[in-house]
């Protein structure tokens, strides 16, 4: 019975860090990508994964209250932020691609090297021998957090910095689930609370930022500095 | 008592919504923020009085807060008594308001005046009685805000936005100041109560101990207008409304006083010499200069400002003193000039409130702050030149009213200062001593200027011939301050009692049984060579001696008295161009401490014909301001070239900033990895 546990236990780990690669591999996609309706999909596909590791620390380690915040990043961040991007998009008929400040292949490069820095930080706080999830879901998470980070940097349209902005919390989610198994249940309700209001207080903005300067190209937000 | 303390708070809270909810009808608000701020005031005098007496510090946590924070209040004897002296000027200022700001009726709004004037008076209520580091703050903080929104309440005036804001960088900066001292002291206690504090500050290595006291020292200094971080307070006094003002100079700079008061004998035991040798230093200086930028000024309101800085200065002076004593092992000396600096905080509290209310009498009447344009006021304001000339009398140091009592004292403990140690130190003690007496003697040749140039003689304008006497609240407000200053005169020997409880805390020692003499009628300091005065005593000697000279007069009078035209040297009539003027009444001193004013004048006459016939003379005089000159103005500009290098950071792109944000957290994390 016990064996079996552990067992269990070993295989979960197995999912979740191979799930957590995936999600490592979508935010390095989203980096180098240049379309934006395809941006909104890898947020909406790295999302997904996220979800399912939050159910797979929820199934592994009997945590049920997880199964509703697996469920909440599926309905906001899967679907409903997703689409209301995406109409968003079309309503504003934006159609050209991302801009980026650095260029793709150095972008990759440099989310190659956060990337580093994530394992190097996470390195720290493992502690060998104690139960808990393999360190490399802490070490994705703050990969995630710092390549988000980036990424907002690293662009110039106030949507886009949005949608990294997004991913970035994702690296906060994981972060929580896989050090914590789940915060309380009021924590992530408040979270996604926050996500939801955020997702959409930044969709009028960027919406008034176009009215205002006919881009929502942040760069001429320059304009306001006294 | 605690319970009477709160009530009076909780009225001034109401007080300032009441009001704002009614700034659509004036004379509503005014009543309701001035009866309101009456109200209260009364109340926490009443509550603090008691608390004084009762010697039990009484303390209470309001229930919202955590451990870390707490808002705790106690109403120790020190706290007690700084409360008393805001209670009882706030009283009487109060009533003046009544009349004072009806003038204002419809020209300003009067709603957002009670609201600020009622959480002034509060936040000085908690900031008196908070004990705990983080409360103190806070109440320190909207203390200075509030202050701030009086002082630019006429804010159409570019002279007031700019002293407001001088008084409010000035402010913040010692606000910082403290803010470093009081977490040093917290880290060293694991706690933010001040009663974790106590004797705590000298348990500190000898460099924290120095750094915190000079901390304390310069962040309440500014706010008590110590010399060399005072240049606000001459210029944001004056620009407030006159009743703030009187709030201002009366307590909101004592404020600073009961900081040090309270880290000096509380939180620290005894101290190291210098500290005390420079806190004396420091008084001396604040003195000396206050007095005699205040004798150059011809803006009755800026005199008077300039005036408290002097008198800052004298109350320092009791406080080096005492630290000094406490060092050296003299805790009955300490005891009689800490004795001397508070009850000068008292009396300083009641004569500059009645001088800046008489002010503010005189420029409603004459619409003018210059005295040049004033005279004769006398015969058109009987009461408030009576009020006025009373303030005067109490601070310049004439017995027998208050501000003679508490000048002696101190100098009485300055000079029993000099045979307690062998070292050069004692130097100080009669050094101090002699430029005490020097100041008392330059301050009442400035009053005898404040008073005679807007009061005798004619009037030199036609505002100052046509004014009227102030309305009935005015004149009560000042009569109630005028007769504090009398009975705090003729009654020191029972008001020193009030000390012992202060005094056992703070030193251990009851000093007022050896202080009072003659059965309660006359003190003395108790010291080898001390003096004794009796302020009854001399009361009774003039009243003697002026009616021994007055009958035979008025007998005399009355058989023959011839009336005639007064000798104007065989020119057409005498007119106020024949008068002396407030320039020329400070002219001598102008001369002899010329090192220092640096006086610059310049004359252009006009003439026709001949130049000894010149149809009209500009004349322009100025002194120097030191210490803006020497000291602000390279700080100015070191912090203008600084921040004009870092404008380059400020580029206004929002992918800059984040990347700021970014980097720093890189950097962090990578840190604390390291460790």
């Amino acid at each position: 019975m016990l064996m079996t546990h552990v067992l269990d236990l070993q295989i979960g780990d197995r999912i979740v860090t191979l799930m957590a690669a995936l999600v490592l591999v979508l935010q390095i996609a989203m980096v180098a990508q240049r379309w934006i309706v395809i941006h909104i999909r890898i947020f909406a596909a790295q999302s997904f994964f996220l979800a399912m590791i939050a159910a797979t620390i929820a199934w592994f380690n009997h945590a049920p209250h997880l199964y509703v915040a697996a469920a909440l990043t599926l309905v906001v961040k899967v679907v409903l932020v997703p689409v209301l991007f995406e109409r968003l998009v079309k309503r504003m008929g934006i159609h050209e691609e991302i801009e980026p400040i650095v260029n793709g292949p150095l972008s990759v490069v440099i989310a190659g090297g956060l990337t580093l820095v994530g394992y190097v930080v996470a390195e720290s706080f493992y502690r060998p021998g104690e139960p808990g999830l393999g360190h490399n879901a802490l070490a994705v998470a703050i990969s995630l957090f710092l390549i988000g980070f980036f990424t907002m940097i690293n662009r110039r349209k106030a949507l886009t910095q949005v949608l990294a902005l997004l991913s970035l919390e994702n690296g906060l989610f994981l972060a929580a689930i896989s050090l914590t198994y789940g915060m309380p249940m009021i924590v992530e309700l408040g979270i996604f609370f926050d996500v939801l209001v955020a997702a959409m207080v930044l969709g009028i903005l960027v919406y008034r930022i176009r009215e205002t300067f006919e881009s929502v190209d942040v760069s001429r937000l320059r304009r306001l500095r006294g | 008592m605690t319970e009477l303390f709160l009530s009076g708070i909780v009225v001034w809270l109401a007080g300032a919504m009441a009001s704002l909810a009614l700034w659509r009808q004036p004379s509503a608000a005014r009543r309701v923020g001035c009866g309101t701020a009456l109200g209260g005031s009364l109340l926490v005098l009443v509550g603090s009085a008691a608390a004084i007496f009762s010697g039990s510090s009484a303390g209470i946590s309001l229930p919202f807060g955590n451990p870390v924070f707490s808002w705790a209040i106690r109403l120790d004897p020190l706290s007690a008594y700084f409360n008393v002296t805001l209670a009882a000027l706030a009283a009487a200022v109060s009533l003046y308001s009544f009349g004072y700001l009806r003038a204002m009726e419809g020209r300003r709004n009067l709603g957002a005046f009670g609201f600020f004037f009622n959480l002034l008076l509060l936040s000085l209520a908690l900031v008196f009685s908070a004990s705990n580091a983080f409360f103190f703050l806070v109440a320190w903080e909207v203390m200075a805000l509030m202050s701030y929104c009086l002082i630019s309440f006429e804010h159409e005036k570019k002279g007031t936005r700019n002293a407001g804001v001088l008084f409010l960088i000035m402010s913040h900066a010692g606000t910082g100041l403290l803010l470093i001292a009081f977490l040093v002291l917290a880290s060293a206690s694991g706690s933010l109560d001040f009663s974790s504090f106590h004797l705590l500050a000298s348990r500190l290595t000898p460099l924290q101990q120095g750094t915190v006291f000079l901390l304390f020292l310069f962040g309440f200094g500014v706010k008590a207008g110590l010399v060399p971080v005072h240049i606000w307070l001459p210029k944001a006094h004056p620009v407030a409304p006159s009743n703030v003002s009187a709030l201002m100079s009366g307590i909101v700079i004592k404020t600073g006083i009961y900081g040090m008061a309270r880290v000096f004998f509380d939180f620290y035991g005894p101290p190291p010499l210098w500290m005390g040798t420079l806190v004396l230093g420091l008084g001396v200086a604040s003195a000396l200069l206050g007095v005699l930028y205040a004798l150059m000024e011809n803006d009755l309101k800026r005199l008077l400002a300039w005036s408290s800085i002097e008198n800052i200065g004298i109350i320092l002076m009791g406080f080096g003193a005492a630290l000094m004593f406490r060092s050296l092992g003299y805790a009955n000396l300490a005891a009689l000039a800490l004795i001397a600096a508070l009850y000068h905080t008292f009396n300083h509290t009641m004569f500059k409130g009645l001088l800046f209310l008489g002010a503010g009498s005189v420029v409603q009447a004459t619409h003018t702050r210059n005295m040049e344009r004033m005279g004769g006021l006398i015969r058109h304001m009987p009461v408030t030149a009576l009020c006025f000339l009373v303030g005067a009398v109490a601070i310049s140091g004439l017995p027998p009213l208050n501000g003679f009592v508490s000048e002696w004292l101190t100098y009485q403990a300055l000079l029993a200062g000099f045979g307690t140690t062998h070292s050069l130190t004692r130097l100080m003690f009669p050094i101090a001593g002699s430029l005490l007496a020097l100041t008392a003697a330059l301050a009442a040749a400035c009053f005898v200027k404040a008073f005679a140039i807007p009061f005798l003689a004619l009037p030199r304008s036609e505002e100052a011939a046509d004014a009227q006497e102030v309305s009935f609240p005015m004149r009560t407000g000042m009569a109630v301050l005028a007769l504090g200053c009398v009975a705090l005169g003729l009654g020191a020997t029972w008001f020193v009692r009030v000390f012992d409880p202060i005094t056992q805390q703070a030193l251990g020692v009851r000093a007022s049984s050896a202080l009072v003499t003659a059965r309660g009628l006359a003190l003395s300091p108790g010291t080898a060579h001390g003096g004794t005065i009796s302020t009854v005593g001399i009361a009774l000697f003039f009243l003697l001696a002026g009616a021994a000279f007055a009958l035979p007069l008025a007998m005399r009078w009355r058989r023959r008295s011839v009336s005639g035209p007064a000798w104007d040297c065989g020119l057409p009539g005498l007119t106020d161009d024949n008068e002396y003027t407030a320039t020329a009444f400070s002219k001598p001193l102008r001369m002899i401490f010329s090192a220092l004013y640096r006086p610059r004048r310049e004359i252009q006459a006009e003439y026709e014909v001949s130049p000894y016939y010149p149809s009209a003379i500009r004349f322009e005089s100025e002194i120097e301001p030191t210490f803006e000159k020497h000291l602000y103005d390279p700080l100015r500009q070191w912090i203008m070239a600084v921040a004009n290098r870092m404008k380059g950071i400020q580029a206004g792109s929002i992918n800059l900033y984040l990347a700021y944000i970014f980097i720093t957290l890189i950097l962090l994390l990578l840190f604390g990895v390291r460790a």
